[in-house]
């Protein structure tokens, strides 16, 4: 196939991203790799990339470069600068000139401006409407990214956040399959103890559910608990509390 | 570039851009009919050795291969699902060695003349069963059944992702979203269990028997029970008349 060199270097970034959903990998590793990638293809001198941890701080977990590196700790501590705000608003924010006196992010700006960079590019990495984190660009000189850089920025960026998600949902696989089974038999025995509630108190079947949900109240038990003694037969479907619920004031 | 790299990139552009929705909107049914050249599928999920349900299926028929399933506690989902490895009968009429005897009789009389299983699993964390299944006899070939199992462990992730999702003790929406969990089922053997006094496990056994009985599908029969169209006798010796 005859791509341009460009072209050529993201479909292969593209393809390594994908391999790793498939294949045992280190996450910071692909995303070192993102962030290389994004320097060799793109019109930008340094990359990074900030995740969110699972209380939702930053963490910075790849660069393409030390002097990177501390200015995305710098931006952290500091709490302004692009990658922050890319996260925060899950809007990507583009051809960002770094000016002096900068009044959106002073002391970020001063601190970048020192290291050399003069524009800044920040995309969130987002799924499903939630932002795991953001992919930082920055620019030695001025002026903006091409249209098509931004489109392929995004594209890696897209792509990373499948396999962070991905690599994240087979470390809790064990933990994510037990709660999908233990949510999926708590609902079956809701349903087999309103079908018994139904039956006994001659209600149709949200009545009924009605009714558990006030006696588990009254009594100070969980729902789940009292359905399990319902359908098991501990406590008799009989003794459970008839609800009459209170007139409607008018 | 592996194969399995290629294999991935291609079912993933496939998911991305096929009609149909599956799992969380996501059309991994109408995908592996495709790849795999049979007439339809479907998605089980498993868990205590029995199927809990149908996560998504393409027609009446993949719908019917579960609720068999389902109902009868046998069939290539589960013996795919039991073992972790792939189950191909690809010629239902003839198959080596007898395999399910109450299950395959009923999948010919619906025209199945071949059906393929995989487990549906991440690692040794055990989900489920993807089915293919073929109104024509006939093997899969080598690079089919390859997409089938990156097709299973794409379905597999993207179960555990939309979990993830669900707030505590909650079943994902999006995983229910399009489900069949049979909830219509549990609700009839607890109607059945206050009516003849026996318990839920026991209305349930009385409620598949009479599904097998009547030729009639397990949620219909429960349905029935649900509306008090259909009820049971309490004499065992005079089981079941309307």
């Amino acid at each position: 196939m005859d791509f341009m060199p460009r072209e050529a270097s993201i479909i292969r970034t593209l393809v390594e991203l994908a391999d790793n959903l498939v294949e045992e990998y280190d996450v910071v590793e692909v995303l070192c790799n993102l962030s290389d990638r994004c320097v060799e293809t793109l019109n930008v001198d340094s990359a990074g990339v900030m995740l969110a941890s699972a209380s939702g701080d930053l963490q910075v977990v790849a660069s393409s470069s030390d002097a990177m590196r501390s200015l995305e700790l710098f931006e952290i501590q500091a709490n302004e600068g692009p990658c922050l705000d890319a996260f925060r608003s899950g809007e990507p924010i583009l051809n960002h000139e770094l000016l002096q006196n900068d009044l959106r992010w002073p002391r970020f700006t001063k601190r970048a401006l020192d290291d050399g960079f003069h524009s800044v590019h920040a995309l969130p990495m987002r799924l499903r409407g939630r932002t795991i984190g953001a992919l930082n660009l920055f620019r030695i000189s001025q002026g903006s990214l091409t249209a098509n850089d931004v489109l392929a920025a995004q594209g890696l960026a897209d792509v990373a956040t499948i396999a962070i998600i991905q690599h994240r949902a087979s470390l809790e696989a064990y933990e994510l399959n037990d709660q999908l089974n233990q949510a999926l038999n708590s609902r079956i025995i809701i349903e087999q103890a309103k079908g018994k509630i139904a039956e006994s108190a001659k209600v149709d079947l949200d009545q009924a559910f009605v009714l558990l949900r006030n006696h588990a109240r009254n009594h100070n038990l969980g729902l789940t608990d009292l359905c399990r003694y319902v359908a098991n037969g501990t406590i008799s479907s009989v003794s459970i509390d008839q609800f009459t619920p209170p007139t409607p004031r008018r | 570039m592996s194969d399995n790299t290629n294999r991935l990139t291609k079912i993933l552009s496939l998911l991305a851009t096929s009609q149909g929705s599956g799992i969380g909107g996501t059309p991994v049914c109408e995908v592996a009919t495709h790849v795999t050249g049979c007439t339809g599928a479907s998605i089980m999920l498993l868990s205590d050795d029995h199927s809990k349900g149908s996560l998504c299926r393409t027609d009446d028929v993949a719908a019917f291969i579960e609720e068999t399933q389902y109902a009868l506690g046998e069939g290539p989902s589960i013996d795919a699902y039991l073992s972790g490895r792939s189950v191909l009968a690809q010629n239902l009429r003839s198959l080596s060695v007898p395999h399910w005897p109450v299950f395959t009789p009923l999948a010919l009389d619906k025209g199945i003349e071949a059906i393929f299983s995989f487990p549906v699993r991440i690692g040794a964390v055990r989900l489920g069963a993807l089915n293919v299944y073929r109104s024509e006899t006939g093997a899969l070939s080598t690079d089919q059944r390859s997409d089938a199992l990156v097709l299973s462990d794409v379905a597999a992730r993207t179960i555990v992702s939309l979990q993830a999702y669900a707030a505590p003790g909650t079943l994902s929406q999006e995983i229910e979203n399009g489900a069949n969990f049979h909830f219509v089922v549990h609700q009839a053997a607890g109607i059945l269990s206050e009516q003849l006094g026996i318990s839920v496990q026991d209305a349930l056994v009385r409620i598949r028997a009479r599904a097998f009985t009547d030729d009639r599908s397990i949620d219909d029969v429960a349905t029935d029970i649900v509306n008090h169209v259909l009820l049971f006798d309490n004499d065992l010796s005079n089981e079941d008349k309307d």
